[in-house]
């Protein structure tokens, strides 16, 4: 993950606000929110191992996957829900969007942009499954399910019916702002429901 | 899944001599208190009820870290370090005493043996003020809230009017959750572990096995047996049900496996049992020496009514509740399945309580709360340290 998001969450997540960070792996990022924000945040992580390091840091966190994480919470519990480096990974990304909705006000994903130039020359003139630095793993290893790009991303919220507010695009140079469909590896968005 | 350290393979504290068992504890008491006038759910008033309890560690000047340790169905008030008749160990002692996940160094631990119950509190064995034989069947039906009502009376006599956390597996997570919901401003943690809002039909149906062999033994005489001619057959098969169901299919291959024991009378080849068996045998063995059978039935009566909720709507009765949450439930536990401390934590979180929820990969069912268990007593001693910690930081800044 980008260092880049993770300081875009910590600038677009106002004082005192409810979080709940869905796949919080060992906690470590949503301690630092919690310190630098004073938030009141929970946790959602399906290891056990990584639960048992939240724990150790102090966080209130749930063992079980998303979409039973998602199901504990009561409507409109949170202020921001976050999803920061799994969205590729989810089998049924709608759901859980929606879903998240429910539970939260905003939500603020992070995702991989497969339309990235490099991705894009590795099909074209290498005829292969792209292996980038964003894109580590061959394709029998990877645990990527859906891949997308930022223009992908952009029709998937226009089709749920949220509103993309604010994004930001990263590569491994820094933050990208021209053609980030082209240029960015990296993309973190804040979405609000356009009801 | 690694392969977990040969210790877990020892079990619990309870039925067992673990040779060369050191407690940092050492010999450990047992104190007795009567209050006057109890009256329980039933409508039932005791005259008198003593409560035998066991106090390790020291009060901290503030009166903000005592910890009150619920036991389960058969377990007493010696919590933790070694009996002083016996040389046993407690049956927490694994996890409660110095640098352990309860810490003795940091906190007051106060364990109480509970209502109805047979080592020192007022039970069905103690004796009846009007005929001086013990109560017997004459005993009042009881309920888990009121174990906890007498455990409250207990804490206002040790002068604890708020408790840093309760905790308590199984039957001791039911009392748990019931100090979280009936006195909300004097619990700060709860800690239910391995435990449920209420009994299933299938654990209702292993009670009931185990309460059928009791009253089905030729010495039963309608619960008016006598100390020389006791249910003991029956109560001892109720806990082969009751041991089995606390294990879990590998813990048992990996113990006994198909291993055999051999007889005493080494002509005599066609006694071999099972390892299994002789163990089970030994289970039922030493626990009817320590425990009444009319406890048995109460107890586990207690278990099977228990409803947190008394027939409210969970939300209600939930929203009163101050407490932080830390549930605990283990993936191997079949008598206790997580998805009854998935329940728990849902209706917590839906009440807006904040609860942390761990399901451990202990390999051992629903004993894994009893063994050594360095998973388990990592995840209890980091989670207590940081709330006893963070309790102190905003005590001091409302102090400021």
């Amino acid at each position: 993950m980008h260092p880049g998001i993770y300081q875009c969450v910590m600038e677009w997540v106002p004082e005192g606000a409810r979080v709940l960070d869905l796949g919080t792996g060992d906690g470590a990022f949503l301690e630092r929110l919690v310190r630098a924000r004073h938030i009141v945040a929970e946790g959602v992580e399906k290891n056990p191992e990584l639960v048992a390091r939240c724990i150790e840091r102090g966080l209130v966190v749930h063992q079980g996957n998303i979409m039973e994480g998602l199901d504990q919470y009561g409507d409109q519990t949170f202020d921001y829900v976050t999803l920061l480096g799994t969205f590729q990974e989810l089998i049924s990304p709608v759901e859980i969007v929606r879903e998240a909705f429910r539970v939260g006000r905003r939500v603020i994903i992070a995702y991989s942009n497969f339309a990235h130039f490099r991705v894009r020359l590795q099909i074209m003139l290498r005829g292969r499954t792209p292996v980038t630095p964003s894109l580590p793993q061959p394709w029998y290893r990877t645990t990527n399910l859906h891949f997308l790009s930022t223009l992908d991303f952009r029709e998937f919220c226009r089709t749920i019916g949220v509103s993309e507010t604010r994004h930001a695009c990263f590569n491994s140079r820094g933050a990208v702002v021209f053609l980030p469909n082209l240029f960015a590896e990296e993309v973190v968005a804040l979405l609000e429901s356009a009801r | 899944m690694k392969d977990p350290p040969a210790s877990m393979l020892q079990g619990d504290l309870q039925d067992q001599k673990i040779a060369g068992y050191h407690s940092p504890l050492g010999v450990t008491r047992t104190q007795t208190v009567t209050f006057r006038g109890v009256q329980v759910q039933s409508g039932f008033t005791f005259d008198q009820v003593d409560v035998a309890y066991q106090t390790l560690g020291t009060l901290s000047p503030r009166r903000d870290n005592a910890i009150l340790v619920c036991h389960a169905l058969s377990g007493t008030a010696h919590v933790a370090g070694l009996h002083p008749n016996t040389g046993r160990p407690g049956w927490w002692d694994f996890h409660v005493g110095p640098g352990k996940a309860i810490d003795t160094d940091k906190f007051f631990v106060v364990c109480s043996n509970v209502l109805g119950g047979c080592d020192g509190t007022t039970g069905p064995l103690s004796p009846c003020p009007e005929t001086g034989k013990p109560y017997g069947m004459d005993f009042p039906p009881l309920t888990v809230r009121d174990m906890v009502e007498v455990q409250a009376k207990l804490m206002e006599h040790l002068g604890l009017s708020q408790l840093f956390t309760v905790i308590g597996g199984s039957m001791g997570g039911m009392q748990a959750l019931s100090w979280a919901v009936h006195f909300p401003e004097r619990v700060r943690v709860c800690v239910p572990i391995a435990t449920c809002v209420s009994h299933n039909a299938m654990q209702i149906a292993f009670n009931e096995i185990g309460r059928r062999a009791i009253m089905t033994d030729p010495n039963w005489n309608g619960g008016n047996y006598t100390p020389d001619r006791r249910p003991n057959h029956g109560l001892a098969v109720a806990r082969m049900v009751g041991h089995v169901t606390y294990l879990s299919e590998y813990a048992m291959a990996r113990k006994f496996g198909r291993a055999l024991q051999p007889p005493v009378n080494a002509a005599d080849a066609e006694a071999a049992l099972f390892a299994v068996e002789s163990y089970l045998h030994h289970q039922g063995e030493s626990f009817v020496s320590r425990f009444d059978p009319n406890s048995y039935l109460c107890l586990t009566k207690a278990l099977d009514q228990f409803d947190l909720f008394e027939g409210k709507p969970p939300e209600e009765v939930l929203r009163r509740v101050k407490a932080r949450f830390l549930a605990i439930s283990f993936a191997s536990d079949w008598l206790y399945p997580p998805a009854q401390s998935r329940e728990l934590v849902r209706l917590l979180k839906r009440a807006r309580v904040a609860a942390t929820y761990i399901n451990l990969e202990t390999l051992y069912g629903h004993d894994s709360f009893l063994i050594q268990n360095p998973e388990f007593a990592k995840v209890l001693g980091h989670y207590l340290e940081n709330e006893y910690g963070s309790g102190h930081r905003k005590d001091a800044a409302a102090a400021a």
